[in-house]
């Protein structure tokens, strides 16, 4: 029967397609199906204006696990990833401050600012590398749950317990007090130079509704720091054709094993009997039966608008409603005509082949956030702009570039029950190319094209609740055990046979790919096909 | 040369409680303030003749029964004059809530919709703090070293939750380190009722509601019930009764005496040098100052520089301000029965009027909109006052001590304004009774108490600064490095309040520490 498979995996972003994957390979007769007529979720890349292609939502890799890589033989399939070279911050006075990947270069920009950095830099660099080892190994395990204290669940949290205690005493006190502070009051121990702390801070608050002195932010820091390029931690890189290129290399090596992805139509629901989940029905109307169904949607979006009501107790529905997935941030995708005039910095810099700021400080950045409570997008934004075709030549004809530009802050809900269309829309991409060309005279005129996304744009678009980069935030009562929902933590849900793979799930956002690969360990395991298939 | 056992810096509530403590095992202890008086937080000061106000606290929260007899504080005069004091939520509007013995109602006697809500709420979380006010009744968890004494200690606090049941224990570990705005808003509509459960979360605190980790400040600060109390007499009578029981425990307390240096000899503590050059000999030193403060009397190359750097960045940006009035009639709250007067009053209008308000404080402005906890002791207690006159005692958060304008008397009294401006609006009349006021910044506070950055707490009381990072990691147990050499004050686990339990911790520290040696 064409409509009858053993898993459908509902959502073809990039952990659906993991999920995907290691489910087809292990025999698993495997369909997936996408809403949209493209995949790749918010991994996606798209040619809007003829000749660019943009990476319309995700726009750099690093938080992919080489785990997942190596099992699905992702290179064979397309995937190259190349780390780039530096990064950089526009200051007001006319100065820069580079951010060189090459440690010597690095230690010298930074002595040009304060020759006390230079040297906190190291003990910076060495602890961020030494939480990023604590932590990388926990990103492909499954959380343990401390309640109910099954065997697996005890021999996880000893295996947590062992780790930490592993740190020694030192190091111990300095995680804890790492996952609990501020990025701001985490850079103020280390550093006195207020552009370096406003560059480094921004990892600290991308994707996430909380400020540079929320505590907590910190940990957001080391969740963009603790992805790899090529083996070196904390390294970040373009992916080759942007970050479709990821996306398409994940469904190449879904179809080699087997898989079939039908693109075009939503889901319309889960279709349960008796606690159970027994397939799909889709928004044009068809059927599929499965008996194991894998949602790469948000928590929210699974449970609140897709499963048919009264299927799921009061207390689980209240549950998901209160998990927190704030819009937070907007997109700007920019095509030029040429590269941008940069006066500030010197001929030739490498620099401009990464990731690009222009806060000044820490309170710059905090006021960003206090307008975002206020429920306004941020006059002076926080912007995090690459331009990718400087590496990547499959991006733009010789000579044009593609620009990418993060931009943070601006609220799913606006104030005064403002709407995202028209003027406000406009507006918030006025506040950000203004604030680039202030670095950039000839900028504005080299535009030809550029695409705005608004957190509702995203949302409409990517189907993420408000926009959300990470399907949830980030903060510490939504991690681990307790993401999505203290209980269903482990990809499980209380509909047997529905599972969770998204970034709604530990570990959480990013292009990682580890939610859809521990989704499917569990999955294989509740049928019994035993650990992960190689 | 006077030979003790132990010297306590400073007399305050949690020097005199481990002086007390460590008199009663038979120590010979001194006690030395650099103030005329004993009391610190909680002394209290003259408005005019014959109205006293208290300086800092004017009210009890944490003060646990426990504390109160080990340390005798009711054979010395502390007797609550009101216990479970009701809380005025006030709304800007004139809507006001009243919130009495764990039920809630508009001021005009109308039920409040969240009622219900906030009554589930509130007791989840009663359970919740009751379930870890043990923790605050002994030095934090080790981190390493602990051994089986603290696992079995860990053990049945753990069990104790997991007794409570599944659903319990899965909550607590979901609001832990969640923020106050998102855990309250998600049970009941944001307005005063909420506001007043932001305010105690962050009260004393350089924090927004919003920020992760204040749920955890609200839950300490509830151990004990979330019941407040003003003792009779007032915050005086509080100092005189830690005060007398000290020196009925055979403490000596000599004022007006401070400390120019803690000598140290091989590593360990030999005795205090005074400011006027007498130097004093002791086996161990208690200091209720801050870690820096500590650190530097006690000279900073006993120290290694990851302590010196830890101590460095420990939070210590006070946010209150302390505002006092002489009235000349009794406020009345328009709207509201007579009697309700004397309750708690909170303006904290909304979750989001707090966050607003933080946002002021954190680049060094004054608040616009006032954010205060004001109670009129006299009132309830006629003795604090003569010829019924009043007294109106107001914490106002989110008052910066880093003020961009710097403070002088023109803040100070631009403050004051702000402040009376506010009342008026709720208690029409109250301005124009007004007959004398003070007005203490967080400068002052720092001045006059030695609170580092005039902090409440001595030190952000949240997550980050909270159990064995509370002063700083390596310190969390009373000791410093320097042997002999204790932390006592609010800088110390479980923090600021007027609880005794750093002060008693501290002692037991010592106590411990000695027997071990003795061993």
């Amino acid at each position: 029967m064409a409509n009858q498979y053993d898993a459908i995996v509902v959502g073809a972003g990039h952990n659906g397609l993991t999920a995907g994957c290691y489910l087809a390979r292990a025999g698993l007769k495997t369909l997936i199906v996408e809403k949209n007529d493209w995949i790749g979720g918010a991994a996606v890349s798209r040619e809007l204006h003829p000749g660019w292609t943009y990476s319309n939502c995700s726009y750099v890799c690093s938080l992919l696990r080489p785990e997942v890589a190596r099992d699905l033989d992702l290179g064979r399939h397309g995937l190259q990833v190349t780390p780039y070279e530096g990064g950089l911050s526009f200051m007001e006075n006319g100065d820069y401050f580079g951010y060189y990947a090459d440690h010597d270069a690095l230690r010298r920009e930074i002595k040009r600012h304060s020759p006390r950095d230079a040297d906190a830099y190291d003990r910076f660099s060495r602890f961020v590398l030494q939480q990023c080892r604590f932590i990388r190994p926990l990103l492909l395990r499954s959380p343990p749950d401390p309640v109910r204290m099954r065997p697996r669940d005890i021999q996880e949290l000893l295996y947590l317990l062992k780790r930490f205690h592993d740190l020694g005493p030192r190091q111990m006190a300095d995680t804890l007090r790492f996952y609990t502070a501020s990025v701001a009051d985490f850079l103020d121990e280390f550093f006195e130079c207020e552009i370096l702390k406003a560059h480094l801070a921004g990892s600290g608050i991308i994707g996430t509704g909380l400020g540079v002195y929320s505590p907590g932010t910190a940990y957001v820091l080391l969740h963009h720091y603790m992805g790899e390029v090529d083996g070196s931690i904390g390294a970040w890189g373009f992916s080759r054709g942007g970050m479709g290129g990821v996306s398409q290399s994940l469904a190449a090596a879904f179809k080699e094993a087997g898989g079939e992805i039908r693109a075009g139509n939503g889901i319309e629901k889960f279709l349960c009997r008796e606690g159970k989940v027994v397939g799909v029905a889709l928004d044009n109307g068809d059927e599929i039966t499965a008996k194991t169904v894998v949602s790469n949607m948000d928590v929210r979006r699974t449970f609140l608008n897709h499963v048919e009501d009264g299927t799921l107790s009061d207390d689980f529905v209240k549950a998901v409603k209160r998990f927190k997935i704030r819009g937070s941030s907007a997109k700007l995708n920019i095509a030029l005509d040429g590269m941008p005039d940069f006066p500030s910095l010197p001929k030739g810099t490498i620099l401009t082949q990464g990731d690009m700021h222009a806060s000044q400080s820490l309170d710059e950045l905090e006021q960003a956030y206090d307008e975002w409570k206020a429920g306004r997008w941020s006059k002076d934004p926080y912007f995090d702009m690459l331009i990718p075709s400087l590496i990547d030549p499959t991006l733009a004809a010789p000579g044009k570039h593609m620009m990418t530009v993060f931009v943070q802050y601006a609220p799913y809900e606006l104030a005064n029950g403002e709407s995202w269309d028209g003027p406000n829309r406009d507006a918030m991409a006025e506040s950000v190319i203004s604030k680039i060309a202030k670095y950039s005279p000839n900028f504005r005129d080299l535009i030809v094209h550029k695409e705005v996304r608004s957190p509702w744009d995203i949302e409409r678009e990517v189907g993420l609740t408000e926009g959300n980069i990470f399907q949830g935030e980030l903060t510490f009562d939504q991690l681990l055990f307790n993401r999505p929902v203290p209980g269903y933590a482990q990809y499980r849900s209380p509909i047997k046979g529905l599972y969770m793979c998204g970034s709604s799930t530990h570990p959480g956002g990013g292009v990682m790919a580890a939610p859809g690969a521990n989704a499917a360990r569990e999955i294989l395991s509740d049928l019994g096909r035993g650990q992960r298939a190689a | 040369m006077s030979n003790f056992d132990t010297i306590i810096i400073g007399a305050g509530h949690n020097g005199l409680a481990a002086a007390t403590r460590l008199a009663q095992t038979g120590q010979k202890v001194l006690v030395l303030e650099q103030g005329a008086t004993a009391g610190g937080a909680i002394a209290q000061s003259e408005l005019e003749p014959g109205v006293f106000a208290p300086r800092y606290a004017h009210l009890l929260m944490g003060l646990g029964m426990p504390e109160i007899k080990t340390l005798g504080l009711q054979d010395h005069g502390y007797t609550p004059a009101v216990s479970d004091m009701p809380t005025i939520a006030l709304c800007p509007t004139g809507r006001h809530v009243v919130l009495q013995g764990g039920t809630v109602h508009y001021a005009d006697g109308t039920p409040h919709p969240d009622a219900a809500a906030y009554q589930t709420l509130t007791k989840r979380l009663t359970k919740f703090a009751a379930g870890i006010a043990q923790i605050s009744r002994q030095a934090p968890p080790a981190l390493t070293g602990g051994g089986w004494r603290q696992a079995v200690d860990l053990g049945k606090i753990g069990l104790n939750m997991r007794l409570q049941g599944k659903d319990d224990l899965r909550e607590f570990m979901r609001v832990a380190l969640s923020n106050v705005y998102d855990t309250v808003l998600d049970e009941i509509a944001d307005g005063p009722l909420a506001g007043v459960l932001g305010f105690d979360a962050i009260l004393g605190g350089h924090m927004g509601p919003r920020a992760p980790g204040t749920m955890l400040s609200l839950l300490t600060r509830m151990r004990e019930g979330a019941q407040r109390s003003l003792p009779k007499g007032g915050m005086g009578a509080l100092a005189a009764s830690f005060t007398n029981a000290a020196i009925a425990a055979g403490v000596e307390i000599r004022c007006n005496s401070t400390v120019f240096e803690i000598s140290v000899t091989e590593d360990r503590v030999t005795g205090v040098v005074l400011q006027d050059g007498s130097s004093l000999t002791c086996g161990q030193v208690l200091s209720s100052l801050d870690p820096k403060t500590t650190m530097r009397l006690s000279h900073i190359r006993h120290y290694d520089a990851e302590m010196v750097r830890r101590v460095r960045h420990i939070r210590t940006k006070g946010a209150v301000a302390k505002v006092n009035l002489a009235l000349s009639e009794a406020p009345k709250i328009s709207g509201l029965d007579d009697s309700l007067s004397a309750a708690r009053w909170v303006m904290a209008p909304s979750m989001d009027a707090l966050e607003l308000g933080y946002n002021g404080a954190k680049y060094g402005r004054l608040p616009d909109d006032v954010i205060f906890e004001a109670v009129v002791p006299s009132l309830s207690d006629p003795s604090i006052t003569t010829g019924n006159r009043h007294v109106l005692s107001a914490i106002v958060q989110y008052v910066p001590y880093g003020l961009q304008q710097g403070w002088d008397s023109n803040s100070n009294s631009d403050l004051g304004d702000r402040v009376i401006a506010a009342l008026d609006k709720v208690a029409p009349g109250l301005a124009d009774s007004v007959t004398a006021r003070e007005v203490i910044s967080p400068q002052d506070i720092e001045v006059e108490t030695g609170a580092p950055g005039g902090h409440w707490h001595h030190g952000e009381l949240i997550a980050d600064q909270m159990l064995m990072m509370r002063p700083a990691p390596g310190m969390e147990r009373y000791a410093l490095p320097v042997s002999g050499l204790y932390l006592c004050g609010a800088s110390a686990h479980p923090g600021g309040d007027v609880t005794a339990l750093p002060g008693l911790n501290a002692a037991n520290a010592v106590l411990a520490g000695l027997k071990r040696k003795a061993a």
